[in-house]
């Protein structure tokens, strides 16, 4: 069983509202880069089918090569090999047309697994639109996969409920965050021994982009408004503020 | 006349050569003990004044010898120093008398035979027995709490009535022979007990079957003969029971008299646990045939020194009672930590790997590294520095760390701060100051922030008003363009790599700025500044803020109006235990108003609960921070000082249970509030 987990470099996803600023309608580049939040849990997800299924384990990145040293962590956390596909483009349709690349370059994925979004661009496009271009089935918010009798039991995860899928063949899931695939943190051997691990660079191949034009970006703009909730039954407070901060998209 | 040697001892010498064999039991039987310490890893240690070869001779005199660790709680450190104390001067008795009988050496005759053979022995055997009688009671009736949990230490009873046995079969023979010889003048024991026992009609001849029927003495010593065989009765028994004593030693818990003094010679006299620094280069030389465990899965991987300290432990339970884990309902208990360890070192289960399992991951990762244990300890063993060895194995070998707490840990990892969510960005703190950067060759003072401070809205504060009383003095000052962490919260998590990661960028970086003097906020800063950076090539004149302030008190700088405020000084365990600075932050405090103490204070202060990366932890049982927030409020003070920003922030956090006022202050908030304008 072959698995390959998608997995982007970003700037902070935490970076505190005050103190974010643009530059050429993206984070600025003085922010820190890091593995995206739900593509740790892909890649923690993966390493637990590796280690379970005795599977081997591919990290495919679409980036600069300056986010290497970012993606050993990936390694450490357990996988063989890592593909980095060199590109600039923001485009969803490039990004996945250069992934399938890679992917069809491996030969034998069994199984892809990514974040359910992206923590810079937020979109959650990309592996749908690979998985067309494979022609393989699309799984959204993945939380649990397991190998039942040559095929996969999946468990969904969704804001509203959860419901079990089975699903034969090859497909990209797309994997939500759960406590069971918090990201592990590396141990100290691995850190070293990805560094020794194989690095395959390859360049993106030109593919049409998608028909979209980004005419401008905005942030949030710090607004502070106070409000004070009754607290005669806290139970119910909280069931408020949480309406609350859901109307007003906080959540 | 003098005492006669072996008085109505035939062969008496005998006792002499049954020494070998008693002798050679207990040479063997700490040959076992050092044959399973001997396993532990070596470690090459600096060298430290006041040193010969691995042993601190001081601490070997006071702590060791002396026992000075002892007498933190009184009367049983009395009582044991009457004990042991007792038993060594009858051990030089006994030694004197041995060469009196080989050598002539004259110890029988004069001044020396009355004051010291005769009243000092007596004296000696009295103290001990009143102190083994102390402790009878005290573990049998009134046994507390720390003594039992998790688990009592068996073989205690044998001991006591086997020196019980030694010091009544003593004073009875010694008694015997005055009661037969007269008086001898200064044994005031054997002289009282010769007169007032029915050993005072042997004296007088007056042995009969009716004084015999009322008395406790058996019929057998009915006669004259008869006494003189009980004086040989109890001389044997005395010796050979003396005999079994020393033989006895390493294979019961007596065996702390030999090991309780190489423990405390062996120990670094540096206060708090003295966890150095790791070298990785091994791992990035792919010719290294081996790589150094990291942390420690098994004994085999602990030094000698710890290998000594489990079997030193006496169980005695004074580090569980001062534990702040322990005491609030945590699963960990640093004696029950030593007993696991000391019990797997017993059964020779020394490549066992499930020693981090036997002693529980919550439990490792519930240590405050506060070294409260260690500063309790009457025989010097380093119980946070075990902790941390395990530690340090399950994050860099297993991988494993709690959850919340991970989550800082991957936010130092990849931000270099462990400040996950926060709210505040790197500049929040210095909003609407000037603040001057750090010059190289202008500035003379790097003044350090820190994570906390940086990124936690309460602990701002301390930074502003730092600036403030900086300002004010007209000290040349500093702080970096970015915000930093010293890497201390990954070391106290157990990720040394990961510490010495950071610091190894922090040391870079202040080469290239020429930096040389520090002032830090955070005890956790200056403990890792002094402690482990030094040992990175980072050495630095590091001074915290609150013995900056009261620099700048004494010269002067600072001109403070004293408020009628009743403050109450709460010691950083990092600040305090770990590096001795307990007098200046309240030399600030008395300046500024009136220092009230905590009944835990100074060495023996209890942690705020946030150390060791518990700042970040989810904590079951009692809140530590709510526990020491109470003792405090119970001052009546009107303000809580302290001198830390993780002691300020779970102070504040622990009195919301019990007040809307706000209690907990730093320092240098307080100092700043009393800066007179000039």
């Amino acid at each position: 069983m072959h698995i390959a987990v998608l997995a982007k470099v970003v700037p902070d996803y935490e970076v505190p509202a005050g103190d974010f600023e643009l530059s050429d309608n993206r984070a600025h580049s003085r922010y820190t880069r890091m593995m995206g939040l739900y593509d740790e849990n892909a890649i923690e997800t993966g390493v637990q089918l590796k280690e379970k299924y005795s599977a081997s384990l591919t990290i495919i990145s679409y980036g600069a090569e300056d986010d290497i040293p970012v993606l050993r962590k990936a390694i450490a956390m357990g996988a063989e090999k890592l593909v980095l596909v060199t590109g600039q483009s923001d485009d969803a349709s490039v990004i996945a047309a250069n992934l399938k690349m890679a992917i069809d370059n491996l030969g034998d994925v069994d199984l892809i697994l990514a974040g359910q979004q992206s923590a810079d661009m937020d979109r959650g496009v990309v592996h749908g639109t690979l998985a067309e271009m494979l022609g393989l089935t699309f799984i959204p918010q993945v939380s649990k996969i397991e190998s039942e009798n040559g095929g996969w039991k999946i468990s969904q995860l969704t804001e509203t409920g959860s419901r079990d899928l089975q699903f034969n063949g090859k497909g990209v899931f797309s994997i939500t965050s759960i406590p069971e695939n918090v990201p592990r943190i590396p141990a100290v051997r691995a850190i070293f021994a990805a560094k020794k691990k194989p690095v395959e660079k390859v360049a993106e191949v030109e593919s049409n982009a998608m028909g979209i034009e980004e005419v401008s970006v905005e942030i949030p703009t710090m607004d502070s408004v106070c409000e004070f909730l009754p607290v005669e039954d806290v139970g119910e407070t909280v069931k408020t503020l949480l309406t609350k901060l859901r109307e007003e998209r906080y959540l | 006349m003098g005492r006669i040697p072996y008085w109505n001892i035939s062969y008496g010498i005998l006792i002499d050569a049954f020494a070998i064999p008693f002798v050679a039991l207990f040479v063997y039987g700490m040959y076992r003990w050092w044959k399973l310490i001997r396993q532990g890893r070596a470690r090459i240690r600096p060298d430290f004044p006041g040193k010969l070869g691995p042993i601190y001779l001081r601490a070997l005199f006071t702590k060791g010898i002396l026992g000075t660790k002892i007498y933190k709680k009184p009367y049983t450190g009395i009582a044991h120093g009457c004990l042991f104390w007792g038993m060594v001067l009858l051990f030089i008795g006994t030694a004197l008398v041995f060469l009196n009988v080989l050598f002539g050496v004259p110890v029988f005759n004069g001044i020396f035979n009355r004051w010291f053979m005769s009243f000092t022995l007596d004296l000696a055997g009295l103290a001990a027995l009143g102190g083994l009688l102390f402790l009878l009671i005290r573990r049998g009736f009134f046994s507390p709490e720390r003594l039992t949990v998790p688990k009592e230490r068996n073989g205690f009873i044998s001991i006591v009535i086997l020196l019980g046995l030694i010091l009544v079969t003593g004073f009875l023979a010694e008694a015997a022979r005055i009661a037969y010889n007269g008086t001898d003048p200064g044994a005031f024991v054997g002289n009282w007990l010769a007169q007032n026992t029915p050993l005072a009609h042997l004296a007088a001849g007056s042995i009969t079957p009716d004084v015999i029927a009322g008395t406790w003495f058996p019929p057998l010593f009915g006669d004259t003969q008869g006494w003189l065989v009980f004086h040989q009765y109890m001389w044997w028994m005395h010796g050979l029971l003396a005999l079994a004593f020393i033989a006895y030693i390493p294979y019961s818990p007596l065996v702390h008299v030999v090991l309780a003094p190489v423990n405390a010679a062996l120990a670094d006299p540096l206060p708090g646990p003295k966890m150095g620094v790791m070298d990785f280069s091994s791992f990035e030389d792919e010719e290294a045939e081996d790589t150094p465990p990291l942390g420690a899965a098994k004994l085999t991987d602990f030094t000698y020194k710890r290998l000594i300290d489990y079997t030193t432990c006496l169980w005695c339970g004074r580090c569980h009672e001062v534990c702040p884990a322990a005491q609030t309902g945590k699963t960990l208990s640093p004696k029950g930590v030593m007993v696991t360890l000391a019990e797997y070192l017993q059964q020779g289960k020394l490549e066992d790997e499930s020693l981090v399992d036997a002693v529980s991951s919550d439990a490792v990762f519930s240590c405050t590294t506060c070294a409260a244990c260690m500063e309790a300890c009457p025989v010097c063993i380093n119980q946070p520095k075990t902790i941390m060895k395990l530690r340090q194995h399950l994050i860099m070998e297993r991988s494993e760390i709690p959850e919340l707490m991970g989550k800082a840990h991957s936010s130092l990892e990849l931000r270099q701060h462990p400040f996950f969510g926060t709210g505040a960005g790197q500049k929040d703190w210095r909003k609407d100051l000037e603040v001057p950067i750090f010059e190289a060759g202008k500035t003379e003072y790097l003044l350090w922030i820190g994570c906390s401070v940086t990124y936690e809205e309460r602990a701002q504060k301390i930074a502003r008003e730092m600036v403030n009383i900086l300002d004010h003095a007209g000290v040349s000052y500093g702080i970096l363009e970015e915000a930093r962490c010293t890497g201390d919260p990954a070391k106290q998590m157990g990720n040394e790599f990961l510490f010495n990661e950071l610091a190894e960028q922090n040391i870079e970086e202040f080469s290239e700025l020429g930096v040389k003097k520090i002032i830090t906020l955070c005890p956790h800063c200056y403990n890792s500044f002094v402690r482990h950076y030094s040992k990175l090539g980072g050495v630095y004149e590091v001074t915290p803020h609150s013995v900056f302030i009261k620099v700048l008190m004494e010269s002067g700088k600072l001109n403070l109006t004293k408020s009628t405020k009743t403050i109450c000084y709460h010691d950083p365990c990092y600040l305090g235990r770990r590096n001795n600075i307990l007098d200046e932050p309240r030399e600030v405090v008395s300046s500024i108003g009136e220092l009230v103490e905590m009944p835990r204070n100074r060495r023996e202060s209890f942690c705020c609960g946030g150390g060791g990366g518990n700042y970040w932890a989810e904590e079951e049982g009692t809140r530590i921070n709510q526990v020491r927030t109470r003792e405090a409020l119970d001052t009546n003070a009107d303000v809580i000082a302290t001198a830390c920003p993780f002691c300020l922030l779970m102070i504040t956090d622990g009195s919301k249970k019990f007040t809307e006022e706000q209690k907990a202050f730093d320092i240098a908030e307080l100092v700043s509030m009393q800066l007179k304008d000039d």
